[in-house]
C-alpha cells in the first residue's frame, strides 16, 4: 500500500479529535490517571502519523503535498482542503511532540481531568487543522477552535488572577480572530473571487492601497497571536495564570499560529504589499524584541521573565519575514522550531521550581542549584535552556539566530543590529534568572535578615526521575537539533527558498503579462 | 513573610549567650538531650572514630616515613602501593586524607598552645639543624635544595611535627569514640549528658599523655618533639587543635580570593569564625571545600541504625552529607562542652564567690564565641517562626 494514497492528514486531525471524544464520553468514572493514558496513547499515535507523513513528503518540493480536497460548502467557498509544505511540517511534528509533553507533565487531576484533557487533545487537533489548512476559511476554522478550549484551560485551572487573564486572552485573540476574518473576506469580496484559495494576490488584481488595508488587517491580527509590541499585553498575564502544561502549549505551539500566519497568508497572499512594508516591519521587530527583552530585565516573576522572552524572540520571525531571503526564511522556521522546544522547556523547568518551592519570585530564591538540598538537575537543565535561548553554539537557539541574522543584515542591517542587541540582552536577563534563583546559598525567603537567612535549614522535595523526563527530552531535542539542524532544513529549505522568490516570480509573471 | 508552605523551612534561632553561659554553670549539657540526639551524636561519632583511625595511621606514617621528602607522590598509600590501590585511588574510592592535612595546615597556621611555642624556639632550631645536616648529607637533592632556599626545610619539619602530634591526637580521640559507641551499646551510654561525661572523661585520662616525635635517618634516631619539650596532649595539642578546627578554621579553598576581594575576612586570625562549628551544612557550589570531604568520609563508615534513620528524613540519602553535617555538629557541640567542662577552673558546685566568679568567666569566654556559631542546632528541628 502506498502511504501517499492514505489521507494521513485528515488522520493527524481525526486521531486527536477522536482522542477528545473518547476522553469526554469515556462510560463511568474513568480514573484520571486512565485518563492521562489514553491521552499519552492518542498523541504518541498522533506523532507516529506526524512521522509517517516524512515518508511520502518530498523536502525538493516546495509546494503544498499530500493534499486532500474534499468539497464542503462550496456557496460560501468553503472547501475542506488540506496540504503540507515544508513550512507546515515541522509546525505539524512539533505540535504533537508538545501537546505530549504537556499530557505527561499534567501532575494535577483534582478538578474535571475529563475535560482538561479532552480540551489539550482538541487544541492538538485545532492547531493541527490550521497548519494543514489549505482554504482560508478552512484555516480560520481551526484558528478559532483552539480559541476556546485554552480559554476554558487558563480560566478553570489556572492560577489566582484566572479570571482577568483568561478574558484578557479572550477579547485579545477574538479581535485577532476579526481581523483576519476581516481580512479574509475583504479579499473575496475586492477580488471577486470566493474559492478562498492560497493563491497570491497581484496589483492587477487588487489596488495596492486595497492590499496593504487587508495586509495591515492581518498583521495586526497574527501580530496579537506571535505576540507583537504593543499587542503583547495578554501574554504575560496568561502565561502567569495558566498552568504549566497550558503555558508549555501557548508558548510552543500556540504562538506559532500568528508567526506561521503571517508568513503563510500575510506574506503568501501579499507578497507585493509586504515587500512595500517590509521596512516598516523590520524596525516593528527591532522594536518589540528591543522591548520584550528590556521587559523582560524588569521582571521579578520567572514566568513573566519567560513570557516577555517569548516577545523578543517572536520578532526574530517577524525580522526574517520582512527581509525574505531565502536564508532569512529557513532562519524563520528554524526559530519557530526552536522557540517551541526552548520556551516550552524553560515553562516546564519553571513549573517545576514553583512545584516545589511554592514561589517564583527572583528576590525570594537562592541557590536553587544546591546538590544535596536544591534542584540541580532542574537547574542544569534550566542553564541548558537559558543558554540555547540566548543563542549559544551548539544549541537550536544558535542556529535559527544565526540564519535570521545573516538572511536579515544586508536587507536592514540597522533592524538587524538591533535584534543582535536583543539577543545579547537575553543573556542579560536569563543569566539574571539563573544567578538569583540557581546560584549562592540556598534560600526560598526573602533576604530581610542575612543572618537568619544563611541559618535557613531548608528541605525542598526532590524532583523524581519521572518529572524530569519530559524536560530531559526537550533538552535532547534542543541539542540534537543545535548539532544536526540539516535533519530540519532538509525538510524546510525548498519552501523557504520558493517563498522568498515568490515577489521575483510575481514580477515576472507581470512583466511576461505586460509584454 | 514566607512565601513557600512552612515545612519546607527549619528556623535558624540560635540560644543567646546568656543561656548558653546558664547550661554550662548548671551542669546542663549544650546540646538537649533526647533519643534522636543520642542516636546522631554516637552513630555519627562512631563512623567519626573510624576516619579517624585512617587518618591518625596516615598521618604518622607521612610524618615518620614520607619525612623531608620533596616528592610525596604515593604518601596516602602507607607504604601499599599496589596496582588495585592506585586504581580505588584515581577511582576516588578512597579516604579524603586531604581533609586530614587541611586540619593539620589549620593548626600549624594559626599556631597556639605549646606546641607552636615549640617550634619556636632554639631547641627546636637546633634540632631542625641537626636533622637537615645529616639528612642532607644522604639525600644529594636536599642538599643542593638547602643552601638555595634555607627556610623551606626548617618550615616541613615544622610541618612534620604538627602533623605527628594530630596523628597522637587523633589515635586517642579515635579510640575514644569507638568506645562510646560500644558504652553506648552496653547500655553504659543513654543520654547526652552521659556522652559529655563520657568524653570529658576521655580527655582528663589522657590529658598529661605525652607528645613526642622522633624520626630515624639512615639507622640513626633523632627527636623532632623530644620527651624534654614536655609537651602533654590536652593543653598543648588537643586545645590548640580545638582553637585551630573548631572554631577558627580557614576560609575555604576557592572562597577565599572573593571573600579577601570583598574585604571579609579579618586581619586578626583571632576573629576568625570559618571552624567546624561555624560551617554551613548546606554546600554553596563548592566541591573541595574541606568539611564535605569529611562527610564524604563518614559516610562511609556510618553505623546502620543511624543511616536508617537518615533515609527516613528529608531526601533520605539524596541529602544524607547535609544530615551528618548537621549530626556532626551535634556531636562536636557535645566534644567542646565536654572540653569546657574539663577546664573549668572549679568544680560547679565550688561554694566560694571568687571561684564562681571564676567559672563564670570561663563560661562567658566560650559562650561569647559559640553564640555565633551553628547553635541552631542545638535544641533540635523546629518548625519556621513567621
Amino acid at each position: 500500500m502506498n502511504l501517499a494514497d492514505l489521507p494521513l492528514l485528515s488522520l493527524l486531525l481525526a486521531i486527536p479529535l477522536a482522542g477528545s471524544l473518547a476522553t469526554i464520553l469515556w462510560p463511568g468514572t474513568p480514573l484520571p490517571e486512565q485518563l492521562r493514558r489514553v491521552a499519552i496513547v492518542v498523541m504518541v499515535l498522533q506523532i507516529l502519523t506526524s512521522l509517517l507523513v516524512l515518508v511520502p513528503f518530498d523536502p525538493s518540493d516546495p509546494e503544498l503535498q499530500l493534499r486532500e480536497i474534499h468539497s464542503w460548502v462550496p456557496g460560501i467557498g468553503l472547501d475542506y482542503r488540506l496540504g503540507v509544505d515544508g513550512l507546515s511540517l515541522p509546525l505539524v511534528l512539533i505540535n504533537g511532540a508538545l501537546t505530549l509533553v504537556s499530557v505527561v507533565c499534567t501532575r494535577e487531576f483534582s478538578r474535571r481531568p475529563r475535560i482538561y484533557f479532552s480540551l489539550l487533545l482538541l487544541i492538538s487537533a485545532a492547531v493541527n487543522g490550521a497548519f494543514l489548512a489549505d482554504n482560508l476559511l478552512l484555516f480560520f476554522l481551526f484558528y478559532e477552535l483552539e480559541l476556546i478550549p485554552l480559554w476554558l484551560l487558563i480560566s478553570i485551572w489556572g492560577g489566582a488572577g484566572r479570571s482577568y487573564a483568561a478574558t484578557k486572552f479572550l477579547i485579545f485573540t477574538a479581535i485577532s480572530g476579526m481581523l483576519i476574518l476581516g481580512a479574509f473576506l475583504g479579499l473575496a469580496l475586492l477580488t471577486g473571487s470566493v474559492d478562498f484559495s492560497l493563491t497570491p494576490v497581484t496589483s492587477e488584481r487588487l489596488a495596492m492601497g486595497s492590499q496593504l488595508v487587508l495586509l495591515g488587517a492581518l498583521l495586526v491580527g497574527f501580530g496579537i497571536k506571535m505576540p507583537l509590541v504593543p499587542f503583547h499585553t495578554w501574554l504575560p498575564d496568561a502565561h502567569t495564570q495558566a498552568s504549566t502544561p497550558v503555558s508549555v502549549l501557548l508558548a510552543g505551539v500556540l504562538l506559532k499560529l500568528g508567526t506561521y500566519g503571517l508568513l503563510r497568508f500575510g506574506m503568501g497572499l501579499f507578497p507585493e504589499a509586504w515587500a512595500r512594508l517590509a521596512p516598516a516591519l523590520a524596525i516593528w521587530a527591532a522594536v518589540s524584541v528591543l522591548f520584550g527583552s528590556l521587559a523582560a530585565i524588569a521582571q521579578r516573576d520567572m514566568k513573566r521573565m519567560v513570557a516577555y522572552s517569548s516577545v523578543g524572540h517572536m520578532g526574530y520571525v517577524l525580522l526574517a519575514a520582512a527581509a525574505a531571503t531565502p536564508v532569512a526564511l529557513l532562519g524563520a522556521t528554524f526559530q519557530m522550531v526552536s522557540h517551541g522546544l526552548i520556551s516550552a522547556l524553560l515553562f516546564l523547568l519553571v513549573g517545576t521550581v514553583y512545584r516545589k518551592t511554592g514561589s517564583r519570585d527572583l528576590d525570594v530564591l537562592r541557590g536553587l542549584l544546591n546538590p544535596e538540598r536544591g534542584l540541580p538537575l532542574t537547574g542544569s537543565l534550566m542553564i541548558l535552556a537559558v543558554m540555547a535561548s540566548a543563542g549559544l553554539p551548539g544549541m537550536a537557539g544558535f542556529i535559527s539566530e544565526f540564519l535570521v541574522f545573516r538572511g536579515s543584515l544586508n536587507a536592514f542591517p540597522l533592524a538587524t543590529l538591533l535584534c543582535m542587541v536583543g539577543s545579547g540582552l537575553t543573556a542579560v536577563y536569563f543569566l539574571l534568572l539563573v544567578n538569583r534563583a540557581f546560584f549562592g546559598r540556598l534560600a526560598i525567603t526573602p533576604v530581610d535578615d542575612p543572618l537568619r537567612h544563611a541559618r535557613l535549614d531548608i528541605q525542598l522535595p526532590s524532583v523524581a526521575t519521572r518529572e524530569t523526563v519530559p524536560a530531559m527530552a526537550l533538552a535532547a531535542g534542543v541539542v540534537v537539533l543545535g548539532l544536526l539542524p540539516s535533519t530540519l532544513g532538509y525538510l524546510s529549505e525548498a519552501t523557504s527558498t520558493a517563498m522568498a522568490q515568490l515577489p521575483v516570480l510575481l514580477a515576472a509573471i507581470g512583466e511576461g503579462g505586460a509584454s | 513573610m514566607p512565601v513557600m508552605p512552612a515545612e519546607l523551612t527549619i528556623d535558624g534561632g540560635m540560644p543567646p549567650a546568656e543561656e548558653l553561659v546558664q547550661r554550662l554553670l548548671s551542669g546542663e549539657t549544650l546540646l538537649a538531650d533526647s533519643p534522636d540526639h543520642l542516636l546522631e551524636v554516637v552513630g555519627v561519632l562512631e563512623s567519626y572514630g573510624e576516619v579517624l583511625d585512617a587518618y591518625s595511621i596516615n598521618l604518622i606514617y607521612q610524618a615518620e616515613r614520607q619525612f623531608l621528602n620533596p616528592f610525596p607522590v604515593f604518601k596516602y598509600f602507607n607504604g601499599e602501593i599496589t596496582p588495585g590501590k592506585i586504581w580505588r585511588y584515581l577511582n576516588h574510592d578512597r579516604i579524603n586524607f586531604e581533609y586530614a592535612e587541611y586540619c593539620m595546615k589549620a593548626m600549624l597556621w594559626h599556631g597556639t598552645g605549646g606546641l607552636d611555642a615549640y617550634l619556636d624556639s632554639d631547641a627546636f632550631t637546633a634540632s631542625c639543624k641537626a636533622i637537615i645536616a645529616c639528612k642532607c648529607r644522604r639525600d644529594p637533592l636536599l642538599g643542593l635544595l638547602h643552601p638555595l632556599a634555607p627556610s623551606f626545610l626548617p618550615e616541613l619539619i615544622r610541618s612534620a611535627a604538627t602533623t605527628h602530634a594530630l596523628g597522637q591526637f587523633w589515635r586517642v580521640m579515635s579510640d575514644l569514640f569507638l568506645d562510646l559507641a560500644s558504652a553506648e551499646r552496653d547500655g553504659r551510654v543513654r543520654s547526652i549528658p552521659a556522652v559529655v561525661a563520657f568524653i570529658k572523661d576521655g580527655l582528663v585520662a589522657a590529658a598529661a599523655n605525652p607528645i613526642t616525635y622522633a624520626v630515624e635517618i639512615g639507622s640513626q634516631p633523632h627527636w623532632v618533639l623530644p620527651p624534654e619539650a614536655g609537651l602533654s596532649f590536652l593543653v598543648d595539642v588537643a586545645v590548640p587543635y580545638v582553637e585551630a578546627v573548631f572554631l577558627r578554621g580557614m576560609p575555604f579553598f576557592g572562597t577565599v580570593s572573593f571573600n579577601a576581594q570583598a574585604r571579609q575576612i579579618s586581619t586578626d586570625q583571632g576573629r576568625f569564625a570559618y571552624g567546624a562549628l561555624y560551617a554551613d551544612p548546606l554546600p554553596t557550589m563548592g566541591a573541595g571545600i574541606p568539611p564535605s570531604l569529611l562527610m564524604q568520609d563518614m559516610l562511609r563508615h556510618l553505623p546502620e541504625p543511624l543511616h536508617q534513620w537518615y533515609r527516613q528524613r528529608s531526601r533520605g540519602d539524596g541529602d544524607v552529607r547535609v544530615k551528618i553535617c548537621r549530626s556532626f555538629q551535634k556531636s562536636m557541640f557535645c566534644v567542646t562542652n565536654a572540653a569546657i567542662d574539663g577546664t573549668m577552673p572549679h568544680p560547679l558546685d565550688a561554694g566560694e564567690p571568687t571561684q564562681r566568679q571564676a567559672n563564670r568567666a570561663h563560661a562567658e569566654a566560650w559562650a561569647a564565641r559559640l553564640a555565633v556559631a551553628r547553635t541552631d542546632c542545638l535544641d533540635g528541628d523546629r518548625p519556621v517562626r513567621a
